[in-house]
């Protein structure tokens, strides 16, 4: 029966990704043209002559009208044969490794900042209103309070300049990846451990708490079993929602380390007005994003038997 | 005998010296990746100074500017300037095993003048012809004589790729860009986009084997982190760092900071078809009234110097003018002739593309304002601004602009022509301030046309009188270029067209 549901429940959120997909391709491809600048001119350099400019409109048919290039770059999304205005390589090469990289970093980054986020909070919530709770919370207020950059760049001035521990940016060896890592969870930690926090506090005076309390269970077993487990569905939200936007907003990080996803492969792409990397890159975040979301859904549904069943 | 033992051991010290200089994988960060590998379809510095590296041209630049030969001997120029014999090296082969010799030349060439590459007009409006002679000889036949045609070899796109390749990739330019084979000091490896490009020493190199071993060409995007990845020993160079951090780096000893010229200038370019620009008196006040030393020394922190002339003094060609010292008085008195105590002017400026260029705008305006002139200014992103400047005479709503050029083959032409020259309005052309003289036009086709460089040169040095005495532009600096790198690494090699060379750099040990 439950699993009956949860199909009926699947196959609705997968057919909703069809009109989000057409949806985000139309309103990225009109923002594009929308920004003022002419691609071909940016794209031909600085000493550029009249014929390099058209050779590139030319080439791309950028003086077609708006609504055959649409047709053109959805029906080239099909067969992969939209390229990137500035390599001329096939849109989804460009775009592919970046994202796998930013999967890379964004994961590890919700790995530390889960683990981190979840443990403090669980701390300060047990030992609430001592001076561990004001800590953590300290901490937690720092951690979101700390822009990227500055973060950043203190780590890097930190373990790269001064103690020689850990590269200062680039790419290459698991060595690489901790600093950004670190950078980009903080934040997510310190959002998490407060979330966590203040829901454990709710549940924790909850009766079915104190019962278990009066009956003598172990308070380790309350805490970790039965309080974590009902505490943690907003958690879990707060989590699936950061980790979609580090897949799609992780610029600043990347580029203070050097780091080469797809956020920044976006930003610059914007710049140089490679609209199809920016039309392909933005509807491949929107895409991740709506997964991202329907996991944290079905994982619902697994904590909470109520979900499951309405 | 006691002869023999010196001659030993001088002979000794030398291979000694020598062997330890060879050795060592060089990490050069650079702030964006290169767009593609292919000379005949770059625009970017950060793929010129890859291709550098992996292949030669028929001629080159040395940091001087001086035109030197390279995978050409030697070459002849015809009587009457329009055809160039050239007199190839022999026995070199591309990395890919391909031998390097005439055909390879015609190819390559012949290539980018029948494919809708990006530089396709660097050669297409000039060359009519090449003609294989033998082996290592090709004449290039000119449509006209043309005085800056070896400039236009040396530039990035001249740079030769092997016949393999292109017969192997030519359909998809793109292909040919990530695939590339050179004769150069060192071998395409591989290419991780957004990461890093691999070349390693070729050992057969025409010119030596190269000391380095390999070059690792990271991409890091914010210049700080460039700066520390060299502070900590991650990486050997880098360029383009920011000036506010000179004076803290000078006290490294970890690391070398060199300031060299480039080839590019910053100006305002004005509207002459807007009033009151189109008023030459009103453009010399303004020329008058900017202190170009102040900003130099306190905004530039010493990476610019004052400029006098639309060239850079290490542009071929480049006359001294004597330009418009500073002088505020004189300002005055010409605004007040030409009615123009009061004047409101827009002034609109990149921000982040030139070194200092908004801080420069706003520091202007406070000049400016001295002489009582209102300036507005407007920032705006790169390539909205781009797209505003360059527009039909009729619809150029700019008064005045923030821009700079550096002229990529490195000769007066390639400024003059494009930027001043009324068959290059734009949009089709680049002469946005729509500046017109007819003695100019014709002194820079005189000086296209002329069949000795002397005779070019005269013509190129009337013309920038001329230029500087209509004050078509605010004349504001010559740029130069802040490269730091490893104090351990000798040799590195800043040309002024803007791109680091570590062909012939070595560590020290």
């Amino acid at each position: 029966m439950v699993v009956i549901h949860l199909n009926n429940f699947l196959v609705r959120r997968l057919l909703l990704i069809i009109p989000i997909f057409l949806g985000v391709s139309i309103i990225i491809f009109l923002m594009m043209r929308m920004i003022p600048g002419d691609p071909a001119r940016i794209l031909a350099g600085e000493n550029a002559t009249a014929q390099d400019i058209q050779n590139i409109t030319d080439r791309f048919g950028l003086d077609q009208p708006l609504v055959v290039q649409y047709f053109k770059f959805m029906s080239g999304i099909f067969t992969n044969s939209v390229r990137s205005l500035r390599s001329e390589l096939p849109v989804f090469e460009e775009v592919m490794p970046r994202y796998m990289k930013t999967v890379q970093l964004s994961s590890l980054s919700i790995l530390i900042a889960t683990v981190l986020g979840i443990g403090l909070g669980i701390i300060a919530a047990v030992k609430r209103n001592t001076w561990v709770d004001n800590l953590v919370m300290g901490f937690s207020l720092f951690g979101v309070s700390m822009p990227v950059f500055w973060l950043g760049f203190l780590l890097i001035i930190l373990f790269s300049v001064t103690l020689h521990w850990l590269p200062a940016g680039g790419v290459g060896s698991f060595r690489h990846i901790i600093l950004p890592a670190i950078t980009l969870g903080m934040a997510t930690s310190a959002i998490i451990a407060r979330m966590t926090r203040a829901s454990m506090l709710q549940v924790m005076n909850q009766d079915f708490i104190r019962t278990a309390e009066a009956f003598g269970i172990n308070i380790r077993k309350i805490i970790m079993k039965y309080t974590l487990k009902n505490a943690l569905i907003p958690v879990i939200t707060i989590v699936g929602l950061q980790f979609g936007y580090m897949l799609g907003g992780a610029v600043l990080t990347e580029s203070v380390f050097g780091w080469p996803g797809l956020g920044r492969l976006i930003v610059d792409s914007i710049f140089s007005r490679d609209y199809t990397v920016v039309q392909v890159g933005i509807m491949v975040i929107a895409m991740t994003f709506v997964f991202v979301n329907l996991l944290v859904d079905i994982t619902y549904a697994f904590l909470d038997p109520r979900i499951r069943r309405s | 005998m006691k002869k023999l033992v010196l001659l030993l051991f001088v002979l000794s010290l030398l291979t000694v010296g020598f062997a330890a200089d060879y050795g060592g994988d060089f990490v050069y960060v650079m702030g964006a990746d290169a767009v593609t590998l292919l000379p005949a379809n770059m625009t970017d510095n950060p793929s010129e100074a890859v291709c550098r590296h992996i292949f030669d041209g028929l001629v080159e630049f040395t940091p001087e500017m001086e035109m030197v030969p390279a995978l050409a001997k030697s070459w002849d120029v015809s009587e009457d300037g329009t055809v160039y014999t050239f007199h190839l090296q022999e026995g070199i082969k591309f990395h890919d095993g391909a031998p390097f010799n005439a055909q390879a030349v015609k190819r390559y060439f012949d290539y980018t003048i029948e494919n809708p590459v990006k530089r396709q007009s660097l050669y297409k409006p000039f060359i009519k012809e090449i003609t294989v002679v033998d082996d290592y000889t090709v004449d290039f036949e000119l449509q006209f004589s043309f005085s800056g045609f070896l400039s236009t070899l040396a530039h990035g796109a001249g740079l030769i790729v092997s016949p393999e390749m292109i017969d192997k990739y030519g359909d998809d330019v793109a292909m040919l860009g990530r695939n590339p084979s050179g004769t150069g000091p060192f071998e395409f490896v591989e290419w991780k986009r957004g990461e890093i490009i691999k070349v390693k020493a070729n050992e057969d190199y025409f010119g030596g084997r190269p000391y380095l071993d390999s070059i690792d060409f990271k991409v890091v995007p914010e210049d700080i982190t460039r700066v520390m990845q060299v502070q900590s020993g991650d990486a050997d160079l880098t360029m383009r760092v920011p000036p506010i951090m000179k004076k803290k780096l000078e006290g490294d000893k970890n690391v070398e900071l060199k300031v060299e010229p480039s080839l590019r200038v910053i100006f305002l370019g004005f509207n002459h078809l807007k009033e009151p620009y189109d008023d030459v008196r009103v453009r010399k006040a303004i020329n008058y009234a900017i202190n170009k030393e102040q900003l130099c020394n306190v905004i530039l922190r010493g990476l610019g110097t004052p400029s006098d002339s639309p060239l850079s003094p290490l542009t071929m060609g480049y006359d001294e003018t004597g330009g418009y010292p500073y002088n505020p008085e004189k300002a005055k008195e010409l605004l007040k002739e030409a009615g123009q105590e009061n004047l409101e002017m827009t002034l609109s400026t990149p921000r982040g593309r030139y070194l200092q260029d908004y801080e420069s705008v706003i520091a202007i305006q406070s000049m400016l304002s001295e002489v009582g002139i209102d300036v507005d200014v407007q920032p705006m992103e790169w390539g909205q601004y781009v797209g505003s400047l360059f527009t039909e005479p009729e619809n150029a709503e700019y008064e005045v602009f923030l821009l700079g050029w550096a002229p990529s083959t490195g000769s007066a032409d390639w400024v003059l022509r494009p930027l001043f020259t009324s068959d290059n309005f734009a949009p089709n052309g680049n002469n946005n301030t729509f500046y017109k003289n007819e003695r100019v036009d014709e002194l820079v086709e005189k000086a296209a046309r002329a069949t000795t460089s002397e005779k070019a040169d005269e013509y190129y040095a009337e013309a920038q009188e001329i230029i500087v005495d209509d004050a078509a532009w605010v004349f504001l600096h010559n740029l130069s270029q802040l490269v730091m790198y490893n104090s351990d690494v000798e040799g590195v090699d800043i040309l002024p067209i803007e791109i680091v060379l570590v062909k012939d750099a070595w560590f020290k040990q």
